[in-house]
């Protein structure tokens, strides 16, 4: 009993929660800057200015603006935290998995959107007009991307299921370890296309990050943001950061099992990292951004599309 | 150990708030050249903030018309301490080529206290780059008197 609390309390502060979560999305941001700086033929930040940036942020003072409303000011960045802790302990990391259930893909995917709905909170909440037009194109992007990756789940919850479909991320590493990774499935090709088109828009980097757009709106929802709470949101970005590419490896390239628990587990950070660098480093170096309505444009047409295919086929039995 | 690292991350992650107040426009050019890959202030931590909320470093440039007095004094209120202030160029320091003018009222340091100074009609980036540098480790003895 007292052993089942204390593993407990250490997978949600320690070991896929809190701090590794934290710790690996905040280097995942400093090694993100110095590629796209490399790049760049320039030298980078090093890699781990992300926590300079943290820990800088945390010796600033806080304002609250006169016009805010404070308690949905101060908490909103929090909120986007919590969920973004919650949703890794329900990644399975190849044969390391802390909390399954048997729909654990349809918490996650509701979680997912918390943190965006935190920004639009936080941000109409300051009573600044730019964070009010940031929210409104936060709005816009999320609608944009949540469909089409609705639409991919649910094609490799269909493959996975069959007629009855499943929902629990674990069964579907479990499939892939017998039936190999879901990628090299070809009616689920369509499918992980829209999952990767759809990871840099959830994080909102370069070519998507119509919200936060410094140049435009001056970073949007964050403007009247400083100190701790600016942190947390800081924070929230490097999580997902972390976050999105490890669903996108459990769903599809899932089913690795070296026999060695920590072995897995430092594969699957690996590919993780990779799938980071392909997503969202490469776009950031070599793209400019969006229009707002381009980016709705083409989330509901070409990725919806190739995630509406794949469940097509999927449906289809092939 | 909390106290150290923040006051250690002071000076390595300086975010810039640029501040136009009717400058010519060739001291701005020079600070945006920093940040290319020729000069690439960013491997010191240097970014450019769009909002005095986040800015750190807040970078003057220009006579500091009439039209823009209030308004420079307005923004450098919203800045969260510590902050620093660096005047760019020559012409927040006196006015340069505009002194004497009647809509313009330099010298900055009238209205706020300059942390470090960077000469030049415009100034090279070389120059404004240590500038920027010097004022990090201000910033970081700013963040250790306040502590106190
Ligand atoms: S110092 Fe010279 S270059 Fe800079 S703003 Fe003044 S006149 Fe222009």
């Amino acid at each position: 009993m007292v052993q089942n609390m204390l593993m407990n309390l250490l997978h949600i502060f320690i070991f896929p929660g809190l701090l590794f979560v934290t710790v690996i999305g905040v280097l995942m941001t400093g090694i993100d800057r110095k590629l796209v700086a490399r790049m760049q033929k320039r030298v980078g930040p090093p890699i781990v200015q992300g926590f300079y940036d943290f820990f800088k942020l945390m010796g600033k003072e806080s304002i609250v603006p006169e016009a805010a409303n404070k308690p949905a000011f101060l908490a909103a960045p929090i909120i986007g935290y919590v969920s973004l802790v919650v949703m890794v302990l329900f990644i399975p990391m190849f044969s390391f998995s802390v909390y399954s259930g048997t729909a654990d893909m349809i918490v996650l995917i509701y979680l997912l959107t918390i943190p965006g709905v935190a920004l639009i909170v936080g941000g109409t909440a300051s009573g600044n007009p730019y964070a009010g037009v940031g929210a409104s194109r936060e709005m816009v992007a999320m609608i944009g991307y949540e469909l089409p990756l609705i639409l991919s789940v649910l094609a490799v919850c269909r493959k996975v299921g069959g007629s009855a479909m499943t929902f629990s991320l674990n069964e579907i590493v479990n499939w892939q370890a017998a039936n190999g990774c879901a990628l090299f499935q070809w009616a689920l090709i369509p499918a992980a296309l829209a999952f990767l088109l759809v990871i840099p828009g959830e994080v909102g980097t370069q070519p998507f990050d119509v919200a936060e757009a410094e140049t435009e709106i001056l970073e949007g929802p964050l403007i009247e943001y400083s100190g701790a709470p600016l942190a947390m949101f800081k924070l929230n970005t490097a999580l997902k950061m972390f976050i999105m590419p490890a669903m996108f490896v459990a769903l599809f390239l899932g089913g690795v099992h070296t026999g060695n628990v920590v072995l897995d587990v430092v594969l699957f950070i690996l590919l993780t990292g990779l799938v980071s660098f392909i997503t969202m480093t490469v776009p950031h170096a070599i793209a400019a951004r969006f229009k707002v309505e381009r980016l709705f444009k083409f989330y509901w047409t070409l990725v919806a599309a190739l995630g509406l295919v794949s469940l097509v086929l999927v449906w289809f039995g092939l | 150990m909390f106290k150290k690292m923040i006051a250690k991350s002071m000076s390595k992650s300086p975010w810039i708030y640029h501040m136009n107040t009717g400058s010519c426009n060739g001291c701005d050019i020079e600070l945006v050249a920093c940040l290319t890959p020729r000069f690439d202030a960013e491997r010191f931590g240097f970014k450019l903030a769009g909002s005095p909320r986040h800015a750190d470093i807040v970078v003057v440039s220009g006579p500091i018309t009439s039209q823009s007095k209030d308004r420079l004094i307005r923004t450098l209120e919203q800045v969260p301490k510590p902050f620093c202030v660096v005047s760019l160029g020559s012409c927040p320091k006196s006015g340069n080529v505009f002194k004497g003018s009647y809509s313009v009222e330099a010298p900055l340091d009238k209205y706020v206290n300059v942390d470090v100074s960077v000469a030049g009609c415009a100034c090279k980036p070389e120059t404004i780059i240590e500038g920027l540098y010097k004022a990090t480790l201000i910033l970081q003895k700013k963040r250790e008197a306040m502590e106190k």
